[in-house]
């Protein structure tokens, strides 16, 4: 056995099948465009439901990662991409353009569409919304606001899985009470 | 060793776990009422934190106590000690504050509070997707490991 | 012939990963999909039991689609005509492929010849779940009940499935059962094939 085995350990361990993730987010969002009917609603409700899902999931990459606290923008998007996807989602993620205040992020493969095929009256949907909202809820916890949106998405012909992030601002930690 | 209680809070200020296992000072006694309490504790962890960075000596640029700091800086504290108890403190960059009271004669419990966050509050809490984020919880589970782990620090 | 002028091959000739060139998903990352999968649903559902039968419904499109996914893939395209054949497929291949291991029992119900249950002690979905009092005997185990009705019944073994908590001595927490009650015409089938 190789030692680059998957480390599926016994009782489940720390990775699971992608099948069962790639099947289980098809399923939903299969039942979202039957709530929701259009595309639209269901490209804000998969934005929403990522930017949930991105609010806890800081607290486990910190965690499971032991990541000090990310300096500033171009750091944390280096992380996002070198350990976070990994960690995650097990497919790695390049940075290809970065500055300050913007980057762009290849993904070399995609788990979440793994068997997915767009039909022509569904191309509004924007299958990976959720992946936005996640790293957008992600950023906030630690004091970024951030825009992210997906570039480039090979369910819709292109050639690469491509992320846009865009810093709006960093949020300084406030006293909640009021002094009384 | 003897732990006396711990607190949770998120980045709002929200407390959202309190445990006691032997508190002799009745609340009453201090700040009044249980959310009094915690809203004192998380404001001295709060000044504390600003005090600390206001005094730091390796910084460069001083800032007035009282500015928010700005991203990326500041320094947290991680425990002091009083006459009576030792509170252990772990700031996670995403908010999370954990507190731990405990008697004095206790060294530093970094590496217990990492896995108090880490293998506690991040697989019983955050992956509970019957928990709402944001709001103080009530889980079984998570107070079972608690008392467990905590009982092998003494 | 892709419409899009699309880059890659158009799907159904594209392959299908085997278990050494597909790559793993972090159990975390499933966790927090289905917490949110739980969560979106308890905003569309007034109660406990159409809670459950969501959360039931998202895993039957699942299982549908694992069913053609391990048929093609473990057993050559053969299909199962018997509920011990079918039984002992989900019990092995089906719960290793999704869950990472084989079931821990599968046993024949006592109380009627047409109910069956399959057992785990400790299953994914929900491992880090501690159901809050107000929410009485919800179990979110119905995903996975959800996913073996729909195993069963694209195989042609129409059933109806929910999932239970069990206490069992020498476990720390209660495992999730199962229960699968076979339709009349299947056991009817069965006996047919089986004399």
């Amino acid at each position: 056995m190789s030692s680059k085995a998957k480390g599926a350990s016994p009782g489940g361990g720390d990775r699971i099948n992608s099948e069962l993730f790639t099947l289980t987010y098809g399923a939903l969002v299969r039942h979202l465009l039957l709530d929701l009917e259009s595309p639209e609603e269901v490209n804000k409700q998969l934005d929403k439901m990522g930017q949930n899902i991105g609010i806890r999931l800081v607290d486990d990459f910190l965690a499971k990662t032991n990541t000090g606290r990310c300096r500033n923008f171009r750091e944390a998007a280096k992380t996002i991409a070198e350990t976070g996807f990994r960690m995650f989602l097990g497919c790695s993620a390049k940075v290809t353009q970065i500055d300050d205040k913007e980057c762009k992020m290849v993904l070399s493969e995609n788990p979440l569409t793994d068997f997915v095929e767009l039909p022509e009256k569904l191309q509004p949907l924007s299958y990976c919304s959720l992946l936005c909202g996640v790293i957008r809820g992600a950023l906030e916890q630690i004091s970024m606001k951030v825009e992210c949106e997906i570039s480039k998405d090979p369910l819709k012909g292109d050639e690469r899985f491509e992320l846009h992030m865009r810093l709006v601002e960093y949020v300084n930690e406030e006293y909640p009470f009021k002094d009384d | 060793m003897v732990c006396f209680n711990m607190y949770i809070f998120n980045r709002n200020g929200v407390c959202l776990h309190y445990s006691e296992w032997s508190r002799p000072k009745n609340v009453k006694d201090g700040a009044g009422t249980l959310v009094d309490d915690a809203k004192m504790m998380f404001g001295l962890l709060f000044s504390l934190k600003n005090v600390c960075t206001a005094i730091d000596p390796t910084r460069e640029v001083k800032r007035p106590l009282g500015a928010p700091t700005p991203h990326g800086e500041g320094c947290s504290f991680r425990s002091f000690t009083t006459d009576c108890y030792k509170l252990h403190y772990l700031d996670s960059p995403s908010g999370i504050k954990i507190v731990l009271n405990t008697s004095k004669d206790v060294g530093s419990l970094e590496k217990q509070m990492w896995v108090i966050y880490s293998s506690l509050y991040c697989e019983y809490i955050v992956k509970n997707p019957l928990y709402t984020v944001g709001e103080p919880f009530e889980c079984e589970q998570f107070v079972q490991k608690l008392n467990k782990f905590v009982a092998t620090l003494g | 012939m892709s419409q899009r002028g699309s880059v890659l091959p158009p799907l159904v000739d594209r392959h299908i990963l085997t278990s050494k060139t597909r790559n793993d998903v972090g159990v975390g990352a499933f966790a927090f999909l289905f917490s949110e999968i739980v969560q979106y649903s308890q905003t569309r559902v007034s109660n406990v039991s159409e809670l459950e039968r969501k959360l039931a419904d998202v895993g039957f499109d699942v299982g549908v689609r694992m069913l053609e996914l391990l048929v093609h893939r473990e057993k050559a395209g053969k299909r199962e005509n018997r509920i011990l054949g079918i039984l002992s497929f989900l019990h092995t291949n089906v719960w290793k492929n999704l869950f990472g291991k084989t079931a821990d029992s599968l046993e024949r119900g006592t109380s009627a010849d047409d109910e069956y249950m399959i057992s785990d002690h400790d299953l994914l979905v929900n491992r880090f779940i501690s159901v809050p009092r107000d929410m009485g005997h919800l179990n979110c185990g119905a995903f996975a009940a959800g996913i073996v009705e729909g195993v069963l019944k694209s195989s042609g073994f129409p059933a109806r499935v929910t999932a239970h908590s069990v206490t069992s001595e020498g476990l720390s927490r209660p495992k999730t059962t199962i229960l699968i009650k076979f339709s009349p015409e299947v056991i009817e089938r069965d006996e047919r094939l089986g004399s």
